[in-house]
């Protein structure tokens, strides 16, 4: 009776009668991947995303697509009794439907969204209990850092994800919307962007000069990572002189996909966010 | 009619004129307001003058590029249109704006980070594309050895595009989500440029470009009305030919590496400046050069006013004036 | 004045010969007819003949120089082209068509001035198009073209010139007015011409000389009476002629009878 509630309460979609403890779970989110090892139970994760690549683990287990193109035969050679799916997955749902095979939809919302995930994965493969534990601790974390930048002013701070290799052209930045700007705010920084209801910004020349950042951080993962010479590929923003943040030399890059992935590893990016901006506070 | 001397003198100061315009208001116009004295004041450091920051950083550039790039599709566009005989060719049609498409899609999608004398790798990669797709079209094309043939240049080019088309939508589906994103924006087309450093890039290419086109005007109009009857009348053919290939191709090149494929600028513009001076190559081709400038420096400035969250591409700018003026046309004759 | 020596032509090396060896003579004054049925290589001699297409054998001299010691304005400054079809993509004057004829006398940055725009205006009254100067040309009659296009060769100020079919696509009365201008031409104002024609009875009426060609190969050429025969005809149709000198008009006419089989 309480765990049927329980179930509606979540409204999670899904059709197929669900197992109490799925045992063969596919994720294809690396989001809910990692929240599910964060919870101690990766052992029951049986395949992952192309995309995923943390904890190491994940590198032995067969791979069956991402957001774009899943598999739908690999992931039904595995034979699973769960898989996470972005709510995105609309071809995807319809198969396992069909197949009557069980999902749990995940959709990539802001940073308070991650705790209530996690939960809600907790609940769903009957790991309620440490999935709990493994939330409210994140919770705790996140409260500790804001906690230390509450008193320190917080400079105009420009994130950046996303720029053309060399250049200053096709700058994406952080707009006031996501899990990108909520870690910015935790870690002490003002998103010189907050304004902008939008989870990215195409920053034009312009719009770089006029928002007048005293702290530029850019994220560098994946692709771009690979062969970086971080010096040189900053020294790209000295083009912008006159900007508050190149002329106080104030601009540095933070390296690792746990900057796009909102996962239980938001708590570290966040504080290596607090340490670029507040580098005196935290070592 | 007045002598070609004086209808030329009138058209080049007349478009001169526009493109001075254009120049001199571009940079003012914008979505963040400045005001020209304060741009000027020498009294404040330029670290301090946003004004000044925003007018020679941000805005400048833009315009100068909107210039460049304006002024050799246009110019481009002139070109193609009477080497294919054809009002209707753009610099689009033997796959050279493909080509540099292609070039950048790559260099996004495998995140490829090689800056040559100090030019990056997606407009290095986009100019070597175009390159690329002209030096094939050339070759397929000048099969026979009497020159160009019109017939088989089409059928290199329309070959080129769907080929290259293709490998662009398979890079596209290779890429990754956010690759992919790029890849699409690339293809609309941007003027923010941030620096006068790839403008002074592409520069020497247009130059160049320009150079080569400068004594063809007359040989186009006799090529236009066959090559039969231009050879008779002592036009090299096949050098002009070639000559003209090269340099729209070069100019073409350059521009879409510079700002993206800009689309319309050379269809739109030579139409428009028939309409004014009649169809006379040595007319038309400068006259579009200089209002191709001056109508991508207003395209642009509508790009980035018209849009309070942002900036349009000013691909979109182009697109959403050439469609309906394509129409218009059809529906005048 | 211009001399074929034992030309061929040949598209790709090795093979099949347009124009087999073949040698004409054009002197000055003169008004030749080049004849023969479809693909007998008439345009190609035309052509060669121009210097727009190489020989892939032979010779072939004007003034006593070979063509390809010419260069190519000066030879066009002596040699006009009149093309079958003219057709403009782009919207020019018949002003403009004429002006292109000033080309081989003009620099590469020279631009027409008084005395070119006189010339041209001459040529388009010698045509009897002068009314015509700022209309588009793309709105012309098939007729009219026709005669703008040769007006265009004429202001080349040419001696020779070569006219590929010109009456081909022109109703009865447009051809009347092109034949007469041409032979006015000829006559009065000492312009050579060679055209080509498939039309026999155009070639009886204007040309005084004959070039007859059947698969490339000159089947005979001569003063008209004695190349237009039955025989010719014949040899060359495979019909069955009446020719005989018209009692009003005063110039052979040929009058298909029958197919040889």
């Amino acid at each position: 009776m309480t765990r049927t509630l329980l179930l509606i309460l979540l409204m999670v979609p899904n059709v197929a009668a669900p197992a109490p403890r799925p045992e063969r779970i596919v994720s294809l989110v690396p989001a809910a991947t990692e929240m599910i090892y964060a919870m101690g139970e990766g052992a029951r994760v049986a395949a992952v995303s192309t995309y995923d690549h943390f904890p190491a683990d994940v590198a032995r287990l067969p791979k069956v697509g991402g957001l774009l193109d899943p598999s739908v035969e690999r992931i039904l050679a595995i034979k699973p009794d769960l898989v996470v799916v972005y709510t995105t997955q609309k071809d995807l749902i319809e198969r396992l439907d069909r197949a009557g095979i069980p999902y749990f939809t995940y959709e990539h919302r802001a940073l308070a969204d991650i705790m209530t995930t996690m939960r809600a994965i907790g609940t769903r493969i009957g790991s309620a209990a440490r999935a709990d534990a493994a939330a409210s601790e994140m919770e705790r974390s996140l409260a500790d850092i804001r906690a230390k930048t509450a008193g320190l002013p917080h400079p105009a701070t420009l994130l950046v994800f996303e720029r053309d290799p060399a250049s200053l052209r096709n700058v994406y930045a952080s707009g006031g919307y996501g899990f990108l700007h909520d870690m910015l705010e935790i870690a002490g920084g003002r998103n010189v962007f907050a304004d902008v209801k939008q989870q990215a910004v195409q920053a034009s020349t312009e719009m770089l000069l006029t928002s007048k950042p005293d702290v530029i951080v850019e994220l560098l993962y994946g692709e771009s990572l690979k062969n970086a010479d971080i010096p040189r590929t900053l020294r790209a923003w000295d083009a912008l002189a006159s900007v508050p943040a190149v002329r106080a030399h104030r601009v540095s890059a933070l390296t690792g996909d746990e900057f796009v992935v909102p996962g239980p590893r938001v708590v570290d990016a966040t504080r290596r966010l607090a340490r670029a901006i507040h580098p005196d506070v935290f070592k | 009619m007045p002598l070609i001397r004086k209808r030329l003198i009138v058209t080049l100061t007349g478009f001169g004129l526009l493109l001075l315009a254009a120049l001199v208001t571009g940079p003012l116009v914008g979505s963040t307001h400045i005001s020209l004295a304060r741009v000027f004041d020498r009294s404040l450091p330029f670290a301090d003058n946003t004004d000044a920051q925003i007018f020679f950083i941000a805005r400048l550039p833009r315009v100068l590029a909107a210039a460049l790039v304006g002024a050799a599709l246009a110019a481009a566009g002139v070109v193609f249109q009477a080497l294919l005989r054809n009002p209707l060719a753009t610099p689009d049609t033997l796959g050279v704006s493909s080509g540099a498409a292609l070039g950048a899609m790559l260099a996004i999608t495998f995140h490829v980070d090689v800056a040559l004398g100090g030019i990056p790798s997606i407009p290095l990669a986009s100019f070597a594309g175009s390159i690329g797709a002209f030096g094939i079209v050339y070759a397929l094309a000048s099969a026979r050895r009497r020159g160009l043939s019109t017939i088989l240049l089409l059928l290199a080019g329309v070959t080129m595009t769907a080929f290259f088309q293709a490998l662009i939508l398979f890079t596209q589906y290779l890429a990754d989500f956010t690759d992919t994103f790029r890849t699409v924006r690339w293809l609309m087309g941007t003027l923010d440029v941030g620096s006068y450093a790839p403008i002074l890039a592409a520069l020497p290419f247009v130059l160049v470009a320009f150079a080569m086109l400068a004594t063809l005007p007359r040989a186009l109009d006799l090529i236009s009305l066959g090559t039969d009857a231009a050879a008779a009348r002592g036009v090299n053919v096949v050098v002009a030919e070639r000559l003209a290939l090269a340099s729209a191709s070069l100019a073409t090149g350059a521009a879409v590496s510079l700002a993206g494929p800009v689309g319309f600028i050379g269809l739109v513009v030579p139409h428009l400046v028939r309409l004014v001076v009649g169809s006379d190559h040595r007319l038309v081709l400068p006259a579009s050069a200089l209002f191709g400038a001056a109508f991508l420096i207003g395209c642009d400035a509508v790009a980035r006013t018209v849009w309070s969250a942002g900036e349009l591409p000013v691909g979109i700018v182009t697109a959403l004036i050439g469609g309906p003026f394509f129409l218009w046309l059809l529906v005048r004759k | 004045m211009l001399h074929a020596r034992h030309v061929s032509f040949a598209y790709r090396a090795g093979g099949p010969r347009v124009i087999d060896d073949v040698s004409v003579a054009i002197a000055p004054g003169e008004l030749v007819g080049v004849l023969g049925p479809n693909g007998s290589g008439k345009t190609t001699l035309l052509k060669m003949l121009s210097g727009t297409l190489t020989p892939s054998a032979g010779t072939i001299q004007f003034d006593r120089r070979p063509l390809s010691g010419w260069k190519r304005r000066e030879l066009a400054r002596r040699i006009a082209l009149v093309p079958q079809d003219t057709y403009a993509p782009f919207d020019f004057t018949v002003l403009d068509i004429v002006l292109m004829g000033r080309y081989p006398h003009l620099g590469t940055f020279a631009l027409e001035g008084p005395a070119d725009l006189l010339i041209a205006r001459q040529a388009l009254a010698s045509t009897g198009m002068s009314s015509f100067e700022d209309r588009s040309f793309a709105t012309l009659s098939g007729g009219e073209k026709q005669r703008v296009v040769i007006a265009s060769a004429l202001a080349q100020r040419p001696e020779l010139l070569l006219l590929d079919e010109p009456t081909a696509s022109l109703d009865l009365g447009n051809q009347l007015d092109v034949q007469l201008l041409l032979a006015g031409l000829n006559r009065d104002g000492g312009v050579t011409m060679v055209l080509s024609t498939h039309d026999l009875n155009l070639a009886a009426a204007l040309c005084r000389h004959l070039i007859l060609l059947g698969h490339g190969r000159v089947v005979a050429q001569g003063p008209t009476e004695d190349v237009l025969t039955p025989d010719t005809v014949r040899a060359l149709y495979g019909v069955e002629a009446d020719i005989h000198r018209h009692p009003i008009a005063g110039h052979l006419t040929v009058t298909p009878l029958a197919r040889v089989p």
